[in-house]
């Protein structure tokens, strides 16, 4: 290359990007200095590469730029200007009114599926309930291990601290009015009522509404839904049902293990910093705590166990893309489980407390 | 057993996702004991129309007869016995990860049969050793290789004697020995057992070894369908291109 007079450039038979950064460095420092135009000279460039073509159809671009090319980069030119005339546009380029219209229709057919798969599920798991045929022989055994069983400890801690927490706090201002006695109460219902079916289902949603959303999505990529459906296995009695029924019975029990370790957890409380004794708390909670109490708690831990299942088989099923879809699979089933959890849990209370 | 009796009939079959069609008014007869190769070039709707006769898809129009029934038509229950004398072979084998190797083969068996445990397992066993395997028996999928998968899948998609078989792609990814030893199983298969067989592919080596007649894809439309030698006689530019009986493909070598 060489720099005749100030403002024209000659460059050689031939030219490669390795070249360019200090050309265009260069071409700057010129526009700089001048006002005039730049003339690049390319009369005499035979061989270049692919790359080049592009910094030449840049050349030609700049107003400030005039190129002359030779016949060979010419017709490159023109062919490389064919090849990128397509649109790049994809169905995701989308402005935000669009996005939100594409939102809500894809939540609503998300919802319509939603109940399609929840009526197939309760459909095949009724009738799970008294035909042991079209799952592996166990598997409702095994579920139960791994979705309850294996839950107890964690749960175990967690609703006796925020049984214990939620006591200290509570006694801490009874204490002032020297309604001490009133923990008691405060801490049954709220454990029952409130606390201990949440605080399980919060757990299980985590725990196992996420294996089952992963479990199914890497069943459905890998094509193993696909197999079990050609065996004239429906995926629905094989995979689903079995979770359904453990998730039914297993939900409801740890919601009992969660009120009545969290109670424990008051107890402590008020024996230790309240000083009320042992058989007085006792006797208070027994007296608190009527039947009607358990048969709120536990139904609200039924239906929150069908929720978990039915969102992470949704999410499950209804899996797209590889590795990634299945995280996302199980991120949001987890995340719409809890909020379809604490949903459903806000709207019985009402229910709960207005009618009765 | 009737020679040149349609085992599978497909009239008029349209499919498409969202508005693309795949399948373009598709028509075709399989018939009983031959292997069918469903071939042609990628995206050119082979693996779809295999979901579609195995019932994995539904089409937008058309009709699917299975043992001379309209499966299309039929309810759940009913479509399920006759994919009880169907195996398929899925291109990734679609095994059950959380299963060892023989409770995978085992499966159809221990659902759709009262066959004592014990008699489970020798089958299991003698399909096995079938596919040369005898030592996965009780490896689980994730410690197998890639070929090993697919035997593993095809001891179990003929664990039940079908009268048909379906492969997607059986020898893709397979070296040539282990393919070719692959589709000598399948010609055996079809000799000793009378099953017919359908495989898509587009593995030509595998094609000129075991198809019987074949049907071509071209962007969903069924541009052929016949012998080999008869896809040689009708000239069409584009499947001479992909048998490599074009002049171009020959200058390039």
């Amino acid at each position: 290359m060489q720099i005749q007079n100030e403002n024209i450039m000659v460059f050689d038979e031939d030219f490669y990007v390795q070249q360019i950064d200090r050309l265009i460095e260069q071409i700057e420092n010129i526009k700089k200095t001048t006002a005039d135009n730049i003339t690049l000279d390319f009369s005499r460039t035979k061989n270049f590469d692919t790359l080049a073509i592009a910094i030449f159809l840049y050349f030609e671009k700049d107003k400030r730029i005039k190129t002359i090319f030779s016949q060979e980069i010419i017709n490159d030119l023109a062919e490389f200007k064919k090849n990128i005339a397509f649109d790049e546009k994809s169905s995701g380029d989308v402005s935000a009114f669009e996005s939100l219209v594409m939102k809500v229709n894809d939540f609503q057919s998300q919802l319509k599926t939603f109940i399609i798969l929840s009526a197939d599920v309760f459909h095949y798991s009724l009738r799970a309930v008294f035909n042991k045929e079209g799952r592996k022989a166990g598997s409702v055994y095994q579920q139960m291990l791994l979705m309850g069983n294996n839950a107890v400890p964690i749960i175990f801690l967690l609703s006796f601290l925020i049984g214990l927490i939620l006591s200290l706090q509570s006694a801490a201002q009874l204490r002032q009015f020297g309604a001490n006695i009133y923990l008691v109460d405060l801490i049954v219902i709220g454990m029952i009522l409130e606390m201990g079916p949440i605080i399980a289902a919060v757990i299980v949603a985590g725990r196992s509404g996420s294996a089952i959303a992963a479990e199914i999505s890497t069943m459905k990529i890998t094509e193993e839904l696909d197999a079990l459906q050609v065996m004239a296995l429906n995926p629905l009695k094989y995979v689903v049902a079995p979770k359904m029924l453990a998730m039914t019975v297993c939900l409801p029990m740890l919601t009992i293990i969660a009120n009545m370790v969290g109670i424990f957890g008051g107890f402590i409380i008020g024996v230790l910093y309240l000083g009320l004794s042992p058989d007085i708390f006792i006797n208070r909670a027994v007296s608190v705590m009527t039947l009607y109490f358990w048969y709120q708690s536990l139904l609200k831990s039924v239906l929150f166990s069908w929720l978990i299942v039915l969102i992470g088989a949704h999410f499950g099923f209804n899996v797209k893309g590889g590795a990634e879809g299945v995280g996302k699979a199980a991120t949001s089933s987890v995340v719409a489980a809890i909020f379809a959890v604490i949903m459903t849990d806000a709207f019985l209370s009402l229910i709960f407390y207005f009618e009765f | 057993m009737m020679q040149n009796e349609n085992i599978i009939q497909i009239r008029d079959l349209t499919a498409k996702y969202d508005d693309r069609i795949i399948l373009d008014n598709i028509s075709l007869n399989i018939r009983r004991g031959e292997v069918f190769v469903i071939l042609g070039s990628s995206g050119g709707g082979k693996t779809t129309l295999l979901k579609h006769i195995i019932g994995l898809l539904k089409p937008v129009s058309g009709e699917i007869n299975i043992f001379g029934k309209n499966t299309l038509s039929m309810e759940l229950e009913e479509f399920e016995e006759i994919l009880k004398k169907i195996g398929v072979q899925f291109q990734g084998g679609a095994l059950l990860n959380s299963m060892e190797v023989w409770e995978n083969v085992a499966m159809p068996l221990e659902h759709h049969t009262r066959l004592p445990v014990s008699t489970i397992r020798n089958i299991v066993k003698q399909k096995l050793s079938l596919v040369n395997l005898k030592h996965a028996y009780r490896l689980f999928p994730s410690e197998l290789s890639g070929g090993m998968k697919k035997r593993v899948a095809l001891a179990r998609a003929i664990v039940m004697d079908p009268e048909i078989l379906f492969f997607d792609e059986p020898s893709a990814g397979l070296d040539p020995i282990t393919a070719a030893e692959l589709d000598e199983l399948i010609l055996e298969l079809q000799k000793k057992l009378g099953i017919t067989i359908v495989v898509v592919t587009h593995e030509l080596e595998s094609i000129k070894r075991i198809a019987d007649r074949v049907l071509y894809l071209q962007k969903g439309k069924n541009i052929f369908c016949g012998t080999l030698e008869e896809a040689k006689a009708a000239d069409n530019d584009e499947m001479n291109q992909f048998f490599g009986w074009s002049e171009k493909v020959k200058r390039h070598k």
